[in-house]
């Protein structure tokens, strides 16, 4: 047990330091003040989410949907997050030699991978969870055993979503291992597997339906979907120890058993995904000349494209991108259809008119929720170095990752805007802007992202899941493109129903997105060459 | 001419090197010699542009890192003492980039990674990720990469260190060849024995600051550079 504890805190004190960031000044503000900031300044808006939804739900005395909503969609968020990240945070790690080497069981380097994963997850749950409980408990004024129940909930939550998703990127892992491009095939079967989930999930009305048909209330109805909400929710309106019991007992019992099931394939499939096959006397190399402005270029996408959990975070959002567009091209009118009989009173024309501005936000949310450069200069690691000694200005090295990851969303976006111009005929001015919009919105997004990661960069990770889902930076980038996405959309919904013509507002917003893009590059420039040197490796 | 000038670089309120001084001229290979934590790694940072330090200067042929650093990295090449490449990246293609930022012209990196790679015996190898290799062929892919744009000042941390004993004998014939060509060679290594046959010139430093430094042949007397090098450490 004390090596257990010893193991626990060492993992904790290395690997699970959030937010750790790699600068000169590691005052109290940047190592406690702001990710604490951060936190509860995200806990404010999901409380202020929590009481939107829950004004509704008071009157009809169905407070418990709020949770039972939280819950189911925490946990969804777990398990699509986790598939990709849990490849990478259990196998391959770079303390592997270290931790396989010492007298313990193997089974404990397991456990330790997974508490680790926990850890991080209850951390996360809780911004979501906590203000949803506290507006639960401000409008229903619940007895002492609602706290116990929900702390206990709040602990046993992750545990289900996680052991999903360890054992499906377990899978994907095992899978990929049998290939020579193991990290290229794990990238295409993640995103195969979550395209899978989201048609699924597109598709599974009828699954509702039946389970709705064949549940005798609505807490049976939300047990049968999902067995962790409906049991929290049965313990807090009908308190039962029993039940108590058996909800902890089947939480703790999956773990272990899910546990003991990876642990059988586990050090095999991590020995394969070690295991790197060397071509016999291979003497044919090429040898090519290339500029340098292309040669960091083609080195980033090489890190880009060999880093499942990069290319799923960012490629999520682009490929949603285009499957928003091909819906709305497709199922137009049914959308309309749908507002018309919910009785919103919506024009069919008005939409279609204001087309270029939608497509607009559509744009400014793609390019905002995917920050790739926010991760470019933490996944460096102790390479770092080889750019600092090269005989390149930072400038020139910065500006190389913010161009491959325009490069990277440019295809992405110009399909999806193309099947939209398609769809709805623009004219030649708006496709225009759109157009432009499309280069500069990834640029500001991208620019800001690099900013953000210059200032916080986390050199130390021991994979790449804790620099793209688990560091300051990442968090940063979500947070300001969230912030930016509310005022940009804001300004637009103001604009489209103030009777301004669509061109001259894709006009001034197009002129008003050069001009931060033009200051965000001058700034870059300005700080880039300290901000460089000051991080050390 | 590589020149350190009163040069000084503090962690906060450690002093890492005090005010460390001394040239390596054109031709010369030289050692630079200490404990672990001497403050070594933090001198050749700072020489090739990855560190910056407090005070002085340091001169690459004239010219300052610190107000001209890309024109002083151009002359320089360096191989760390923990080669930390580009794991997915292939080994011809990591060279390839190094060639690409110091702007090598197709000729001539054709000749020196071909010349090179043969030397080590890595050539069946440079196909594969870099990932697969162990840490002394990764080193000598640091080195081919550091060798293949001709630098005028060749930079070394251990570069011994985790190499085949062949490979040891071609890079100390390399740095033999170099410094024949009017080149300058700078590495730190804990191998005295190396230093003290190879080497013109050395410096040894203590805790941050610079206890001796000359021609070997004065530093150590009828002493062997190791005993010399362990009377100072009492």
């Amino acid at each position: 047990m004390k090596k257990m504890i010893s193991l626990i805190k060492a993992s904790m004190t290395e690997g699970m330091n959030l937010f750790k960031v790699n600068t000169k000044k590691k005052s109290p503000f940047t190592k406690i003040v702001l990710p604490i900031l951060i936190a509860l300044l995200l806990m404010g808006v999901m409380y202020s989410y929590s009481e939107l939804i829950m004004e509704k739900l008071a009157p009809v005395n169905m407070q418990f949907v709020l949770l039972t909503v939280f819950i189911i969609l925490t946990s969804v968020l777990i398990i699509v997050e986790g598939i990709y990240k849990s490849g990478n945070l259990l196998f391959n790690c770079k303390d592997d030699d270290l931790l396989l080497s010492l007298p313990i069981k193997k089974s404990t380097v397991l456990f330790i991978r997974v508490f680790k994963f926990y850890i991080f997850e209850l951390l996360y749950n809780s911004i979501f969870l906590l203000p949803a409980m506290i507006v639960y408990a401000r409008y229903t004024n619940p007895d002492i055993l609602f706290y116990i129940v929900s702390l206990i909930g709040l602990i046993l939550f992750p545990i289900i979503p996680i052991l999903i998703s360890c054992l499906i990127g377990t899978v994907i892992t095992f899978v990929a291992s049998k290939f020579k491009g193991k990290n290229i095939v794990q990238t295409l079967i993640t995103v195969i597997f979550l395209l899978g989930v989201l048609y699924f999930s597109y598709n599974s009305e009828n699954l509702f339906n039946d389970i709705a048909k064949n549940a005798a209330n609505i807490n049976d109805f939300i047990t049968k979907l999902y067995y962790p909400a409906g049991a929290y929710i049965q313990l807090i309106t009908k308190f039962d120890v029993i039940k108590l019991f058996e909800f902890v007992l089947i939480n703790l019992g999956l773990f272990a058993i899910a546990i003991a099931l990876i642990g059988r394939v586990y050090f095999n499939i991590n020995s394969n995904v070690k295991g790197i096959k060397r071509k016999k006397n291979n003497t044919k190399y090429t040898i090519k000349t290339s500029t340098p402005t292309r040669a960091l270029i083609k080195k980033e996408f090489n890190r880009f494209i060999n880093s499942p959990v990069f290319v799923t975070n960012a490629g999520f959002g682009l490929v949603l991108f285009i499957i928003a567009s091909i819906l709305i091209a497709v199922k137009f009118d049914s959308f309309m259809e749908m507002f018309t009989q919910n009785g919103i009173p919506i024009s069919l024309e008005f939409i279609k008119g204001c087309m270029p501005v939608v497509l607009l936000g559509l744009l400014c949310f793609t390019s905002f929720m995917t920050s790739i450069t926010s991760s470019m200069i933490s996944l460096e690691g102790k390479s770092f170095n080889i750019l600092k000694s090269l005989p390149i200005k930072p400038y020139k090295i910065i500006q190389s990752k913010v161009m491959t990851a325009i490069l990277i969303m440019l295809p992405c976006i110009l399909i999806g805007d193309i099947i939209i111009f398609v769809r709805f005929g623009f004219d030649l001015l708006s496709i225009v802007f759109v157009l432009v919009a499309s280069i500069i919105l990834p640029l500001i997004a991208e620019t800001i992202g690099i900013i953000i990661n210059l200032k916080y960069p986390r050199m130390d990770a021991k994979n790449d899941t804790e620099v793209v889902k688990q560091s300051m930076s990442s968090a940063i980038s979500v947070f300001v493109g969230m912030a930016i996405i509310g005022i940009t959309v804001f300004l637009l919904f103001k604009a489209v129903t103030s009777n301004i013509s669509n061109n001259i507002i894709m006009l001034i917003f197009v002129i008003a997105f050069g001009i931060i893009y033009l200051l965000l590059d001058i700034f870059l420039h300005k700080i880039c060459n300290k901000s460089f040197e000051n991080i050390s490796v | 001419m590589l020149e350190i000038k009163n040069v000084t670089k503090k962690y906060g309120k450690n002093i890492a090197i005090k005010n460390v001084s001394f040239n390596v001229n054109e031709g010369e290979i030289f050692a630079f010699i200490g404990h672990n934590g001497a403050g070594k790694t933090t001198l050749i940072k700072s020489i090739v542009g990855i560190h910056k330090f407090d005070e002085g200067d340091i001169l690459i042929n004239g010219k300052s890192i610190k107000d001209d650093p890309i024109s002083c990295k151009k002359e320089m090449a360096f191989v760390p003492d923990n080669p930390e490449l580009y794991e997915q990246m292939k080994a011809i293609d990591f060279i390839n980039f190094i060639c690409d930022m110091y702007e090598v012209p197709q000729d001539i990196r054709e000749k020196n990674i071909k010349k090179y790679a043969k030397l080590f015996e890595i050539e069946n190898n440079l196909n594969d990720t870099i990932e697969s290799f162990s840490h002394g062929m990764k080193q000598k892919i640091a080195i081919i990469s550091a060798l293949a744009h001709d630098p005028k000042i060749l930079i070394m941390d251990e570069p011994f260190v985790g190499l085949d004993p062949k490979a040891v004998f071609d890079i100390k014939e390399i740095m033999n060849e170099m410094i024949k060509e009017g080149k300058i060679i700078f590495f730190s290594t804990h191998i005295l024995d190396v230093a003290e046959k190879l080497c013109s010139r050395v410096a040894i430093i203590k805790k941050g600051e610079l206890v001796k430094v000359g021609n070997m042949q004065e530093i150590k007397g009828d002493k062997s550079l190791e005993k010399v090098f362990l009377e100072l450490e009492d």
